[in-house]
């Protein structure tokens, strides 16, 4: 403690020991304005924030430079949503001691959080707002005004004060009873507050007169709350737990089985009808593909088909105007033999209108010498008793003129095939000696052969049956009815 | 019955931040003390 005419240290003398000035009452008042410094303390560490702001209001006046009592009025200022006046108190506080002093720190961290001071700031605007709409009796809108207010900053004992106040007026007991309990947290002996409280209850109380004590209900008090519940309300135990629980899961199970899963099932059904669907799309335009595609096939085989029948026939022509070219080129060379065998092999349909003039000459030309060669080779072939040479030739020779020599050629080979006892073949070259040449010698001879065979017998318009084949053979011994030489 | 005016009445404006100032210059800062110290000087003037 310092003297307050000169600043020296007091000792526990009633004077100061160096300017001796009587400071036995200064001393009271240091001592007073501790004391009510404490009653602040202890009042503000259960709550009861008025009467702490009253005892330190007391201690300041008693000692303004007493600094904690300062900073503590700073502190529960602040905790009751009265800002400035809470920084108010740290800056005369900090202007009466500036070292080694917390209102500094408190200071710095209010002016370090813009937004903090910004939100502090529009709280205090809206209240103000909210008390001015009071006082114009716009009560509703003051009513959400403070709402605002208290969401922003819900220390604010004014603010549930004033919303507990207009709750009052609408006849909002309820309403105004939670108001004050919440202002209540704040500040447990507010004056205001208990004012407000002790109406409302009184209020509640006549609209809600006592009702019969129910005795299956216990009340009780808890703080500022009444805790009314059943009297035979037990606790659910871990059996009743367990038991709660299988109940949920049974009830979760059952709406998952009525109500989800024919959802469920319906929808995979129609996405598998969905699915089949576009697989019969998807099967039915594979169809008509392969469908087209076979018939692409068809056609090319048909195409293939007419290629190789040309083609076949473009050889056959080929061959026939090969076979021609042969035939001029051993007529040319005189090999009359080779000519014919080469004019033999050509199909004149196979010709163009030239190359069957050409082939009709060449041919014409060729089968004189070529039956007249042939002829006489089979003849000579016949006399020789070579009856398949014979045969060779002369076949030849029929092929191409039957009735080549007036019906000798065709009569030797009869004659010849009947040698080599192809008589099948002997009789059909007999007939037709009978059938061209009738009542000549060699269709007498003829029909001999065939009266003598009649096994090999056909059905013949008006054959006649003639003399026997014994007779004939010994004519044909040696010799010939027409001489081949003769006839050429 | 709670009187809703007179109830009003009571309930002041709250500072905003820009009266911060003003509402420390006129903050009353005179103590017992001053006032000792004030009635001291008095005494002593009075006895010369």
């Amino acid at each position: 403690m310092e003297c307050f005419n000169c600043g020296a240290l007091l000792t526990g003398k009633d004077f100061c020991e160096k300017c001796g000035v009587d400071v036995k009452i200064y001393k009271k008042i240091i001592k007073t304005s501790n004391t009510f410094y404490n009653e602040g303390l202890e009042r503000a560490s259960v709550r009861d924030l008025s009467g702490a702001v009253n005892s330190l209001k007391k201690s300041l006046e008693l000692n303004k430079l007493n600094i904690d009592a300062r900073n503590l009025l700073g502190l529960v200022y602040f905790e009751m949503g009265e800002t400035v006046s809470a920084l108010s108190e740290w800056v005369i506080s900090k202007n009466c001691r500036s070292g080694n002093n917390e209102a500094g720190h408190y200071l710095s961290e209010v002016q370090s959080n813009a937004s903090m001071l910004d939100t502090i700031n529009q709280t205090i605007k809206k209240y103000n707002q909210a008390l001015q709409y009071c006082k114009q009796d716009s009560r509703d809108l003051a009513a959400i005004q403070l709402k605002k207010v208290l969401s922003l900053n819900p220390k604010m004992v004014k603010g549930h004060q004033l919303l507990a106040l207009l709750y009052i007026q609408e006849g909002k007991y309820d309403q105004a009873k939670k108001s004050l309990a919440n202002a209540a947290k704040i500040d447990k002996n507010n004056t205001i507050t208990l004012r407000y409280m002790r109406e409302v209850e009184k209020q509640l109380k006549e609209q809600n007169p006592k009702k019969k004590k129910n005795d299956d209900l216990i009340s009780y008090q808890s703080g500022n709350d009444t805790i009314i519940m059943p009297a035979n309300f037990k606790d659910n135990t871990a059996g009743q737990t367990i038991i709660n629980i299988i109940i949920g899961i049974a009830l979760g199970v059952a709406i998952m089985v009525f109500l989800m899963l024919p959802n469920i099932n319906q929808k995979a059904k129609s996405d598998a009808n969905e699915a089949l669907k576009a697989a019969n799309d998807t099967i039915s335009t594979k169809e008509q593909s392969i469908a087209s595609l076979e018939n692409k096939v068809e056609d090319l085989t048909k195409e293939l088909e007419t290629i190789k029948g040309d083609s076949k026939e473009a050889e056959a022509k080929l061959s026939s105007y090969e076979n021609l070219l042969g035939a001029y080129s051993a007529f040319s060379s005189e090999d009359i033999d080779g000519a014919g065998d080469s004019l033999a092999k050509v199909k004149e349909e196979d010709l163009s209108g030239a190359a069957k003039g050409i082939y009709s000459d060449i041919s014409g030309k060729v089968n004189e010498k070529y039956l007249a060669t042939m002829y006489q080779e089979g003849y000579s072939a016949y006399t020789k008793g070579s009856w398949q040479e014979a045969i060779d030739k002369l076949s030849k020779v029929v092929e191409i003129e039957e009735d080549y020599q007036n019906g000798n050629a065709v009569y030797y080979l009869a004659q010849s095939y009947r040698r080599t006892e192809e008589l099948e073949k002997a009789f059909a070259y007999y007939q037709i000696v009978v059938n061209t040449h009738p009542g000549t010698e060699r269709a007498r001879v003829a029909q001999s052969f065939i009266n003598s065979n009649p096994n090999l017998v056909k059905p013949q318009d008006g054959g006649d049956a003639g003399e026997n084949g014994e007779n004939q053979e010994g004519q044909d011994n040696g010799q010939t009815p027409e001489n081949p030489g003769e006839n050429r | 019955m709670l009187n809703f005016e007179e109830e009003l009445k009571k309930f002041q404006p709250s500072l905003e931040v820009e009266e911060a100032e003003e509402s420390i210059y006129n903050h009353g800062l005179t103590d017992m003390t001053d006032i000792l110290v004030e009635m001291m000087k008095e005494r002593n003037s009075s006895s010369h």
